[in-house]
């Protein structure tokens, strides 16, 4: 599983914690809330119980007390209903016997031992209050008072709590997610600065005054790039001084083999054979240097332009006497790439099959999404696959029966093929052709704008 | 035929292989001995490295270019861009990486060779692309009536153009019928561009006759 990125565990935690912290204040809340509340309202119920049983102790004294007249006397408002047991039987304004029975009997008892006594109870699931008040010996008072009002407002209160609380969690989301953008500020440079040097721009620095606490990473991060810039630049003199070096007498060289080639007729056949073998060794030398030089400069990326590959690919051809006929396009003709590479790489390509494939017989470019696909199919015994792992590195020649794959190749042009691919953030592969021969198969990426 | 290289073996192996080839050759070590050589006795193309002592070879091709259309092609170890579109903007006809093989050199001479005859022809036609008018048999370029300076090569690659009037010519193309390169480099034909509309445009950062079309070529339009 990937990752998630450091930005989003910072989200992530200051979310949760937000969460948490606002999860505990709104259970506190409520608790205390609903505390005080429950408290106050019994507090009020008994109060009120205790005024009304003095209504009903008045009412008793007369002698015959009339307990209907007495009961309906008692205002209670909507929310209170009320029950008296008097002389052991059960009076109550509505005929509502589920009101006599909701009485709990513990409740009874302690009324019996002449306290006022309060308790909780669910009638027909409604949350519900029974006060208990003694009026005399044998009778007690009692108001069965409805919390529902109550409990929709501590309903009310849980709710506005709970969004309260979820809205806490959104802001320290939000706070995360702005704090790991600044958290992040100087690695999303340092990320730019890397990424910029990949692409060749080694004066990129970071500046060490912007940000105090990430010196030591600047600073580091600055050495490292000025090493490397020295290095590269190091490479590239020794390169080009390289490059300089060898070309100049290969110059002369080329030049004065010409001279030989040109006068064979009038030398003896030992000193001509002699001079033919130093003029083809010339070339094939020419051919290694402009190879390995080639390699050398290989690592730059990729100066991608737009490129006709069709008109690309019949140059390559014409130059090498190739019917133009065994290229074939699909879709796009124009491609993004860097034209002198994707060149190089189709030259060495066909002369591979030409080679030790026995001339390739087809050249495909075709688009798949983005990326660019070239394939050149020959006709010769394939690629073993052992051979298909080694066959792109470098001074590695194919064991073909062809001798004159023997004289004249480097052994760098596959080299070449896979770096040239590897530039533009492809892949070379090797595969069997259907019906025998090899297919090479290179990808490129991002070819299309 | 001038060869300005300071290196002896480089040199003498050059002359001794062009002089296979049939041409007359004379040889200088430095850009000096180069530019005094011409102007005493003009060769009909000229063949320059860019690392003299001296003056070096870019300084060399303009001093060359002052005075003359000779075709200027010029053989150097160095292959960076900077190093080709310099040269090529300081004058240089083509532009070769050394080692040369010398069948290829002769090839290039050849191609060279071909666009200096050609403005030899009779037979006078006018082409005219707004202010601009083109006589590819006169060899004469003409910008509002007053002649317009151009080398050889940049007069071939107006001609081409102008023979196809609006239409587009990929940079292939062009340097097959210019240089007469199958396959070759692209530059050549990007700075020869820039330094035709240098001359024949009012404002060459935005041209309006000698046009790019993004991705396909060039073309030259009214």
């Amino acid at each position: 599983m990937r990752q998630p990125g450091l930005r989003a565990r910072i989200t992530a935690g200051f979310a949760a914690g937000a969460l948490c912290l606002a999860m505990i204040m709104a259970v506190l809340s409520y608790q205390i809330t609903r505390h005080s509340l429950l408290r106050e309202r019994e507090d009020t119920a008994v109060r009120a119980a205790s005024y009304d049983a003095a209504i009903v102790r008045a009412g008793i004294r007369t002698t015959q007390p009339d307990i209907a007249e007495i009961l309906s006397s008692i205002d209670t408002g909507e929310n209170r209903r009320v029950v008296l047991h008097y002389n052991g039987r059960w009076y109550g304004r509505t005929a509502d016997p589920g009101i006599t029975s909701a009485v709990p009997v513990d409740l009874q008892q302690r009324a019996g031992e002449g306290h006022t006594a309060i308790q909780r109870i669910r009638l027909a699931g409604e949350p519900t209050l029974v006060v208990a008040v003694p009026v005399a010996d044998t009778t007690t008072y009692y108001e069965v008072d409805s919390l529902q009002e109550l409990d929709r407002t501590l309903q009310l209160v849980s709710l506005i709590l709970t969004l309260v609380a979820i809205g806490t969690a959104l802001i320290g989301a939000a706070l995360g997610w702005y704090a790991g953008r600044y958290v992040m500020r100087p690695v999303a440079r340092v990320t730019q600065a890397a990424r910029d040097i990949a692409a060749g721009q080694v004066q990129a620095r970071l500046d060490p005054a912007t940000e105090p606490d990430l010196a030591q990473l600047t600073r580091s991060f600055n050495d490292m790039v000025d090493q490397l810039a020295a290095r590269l630049e190091k490479d590239r003199r020794f390169a080009a001084d390289v490059s300089h070096e060898l070309r100049s007498p290969l110059q002369t060289l080329a030049a004065a083999a010409s001279v030989l080639t040109r006068g064979k007729e009038r030398l003896d056949t030992r000193t001509a054979t002699a001079a033919g073998l130093v003029a083809d060794e010339v070339e094939r030398f020419q051919a290694l240097v402009e190879d390995l030089l080639s390699l050398s400069r290989g690592e730059r990326p990729a100066e991608r332009g737009a490129v006709d590959v069709r008109e690309l690919a019949g140059q390559v051809c014409r130059a090498r006497e190739l019917s133009e006929e065994v290229i074939s396009v699909e879709g796009p003709r124009v491609w993004l790439i860097d034209r002198r590479r994707v060149e190089q790489l189709l030259v060495n390509l066909l002369d591979n099959a030409d080679a030790y494939g026995g001339g390739p017989i087809a050249v495909r470019f075709a688009i798949q999404g983005c990326d660019g696909v070239i394939e050149v199919d020959d006709d010769g015994p394939g690629v073993s696959p052992d051979d298909r792992v080694v066959i792109f590195d470098r001074f590695v020649r194919g064991r073909a029966a062809h001798a004159r794959a023997n004289s004249y190749g480097t052994g760098l042009g596959l080299a070449l093929v896979a770096q040239h691919a590897t530039a533009h953030g492809g892949t070379t592969t090797v595969l069997d052709r259907p019906g025998g021969g090899a297919r090479f198969r290179v990808t490129l990426t991002g070819c299309l704008p | 035929m001038l060869v300005i290289e300071d290196d002896d073996r480089i040199r003498t192996s050059l002359v001794l292989a062009l002089e296979e080839e049939g041409y007359a050759v004379r040889a200088a070590a430095t850009g000096e001995e180069g530019l005094i050589a011409q102007r005493r006795e003009p060769a009909d193309t000229v063949l320059v490295d860019l690392m003299l002592p001296g003056i070096d070879g870019f300084e060399c091709i303009r001093q060359l270019r002052r005075s003359d259309d000779v075709p200027i092609v010029v053989i150097s170890a160095r292959e960076d861009t900077h190093d080709i579109v310099a040269a090529l903007e300081a004058g240089a006809d083509d532009y070769l990486v050394k080692p040369v093989k010398v069948k290829e050199l002769s090839a290039r001479l050849r191609a060279l060779r071909r666009r200096a005859r050609a403005l030899t022809t009779e037979a006078v036609r006018s082409l005219r692309f707004g202010e601009l008018e083109v006589r590819p048999e006169a060899g004469e370029v003409r910008l509002s009536g007053n002649p317009v300076a151009v080398t050889r090569t940049e007069f071939q690659l107006l001609c081409e153009l102008a023979e196809h009037p609006g239409q587009v010519l990929s940079r292939t193309q062009l340097l097959q019928r210019v240089w007469q390169y199958d396959g070759g480099d692209e530059r050549l034909v990007d700075v020869h561009v820039g330094r035709l509309r240098h001359k024949i445009e009012s404002d060459s950062s935005t041209p309006r006759h000698l046009v790019t079309v993004r991705g396909l070529g060039y073309k030259l339009q009214p």
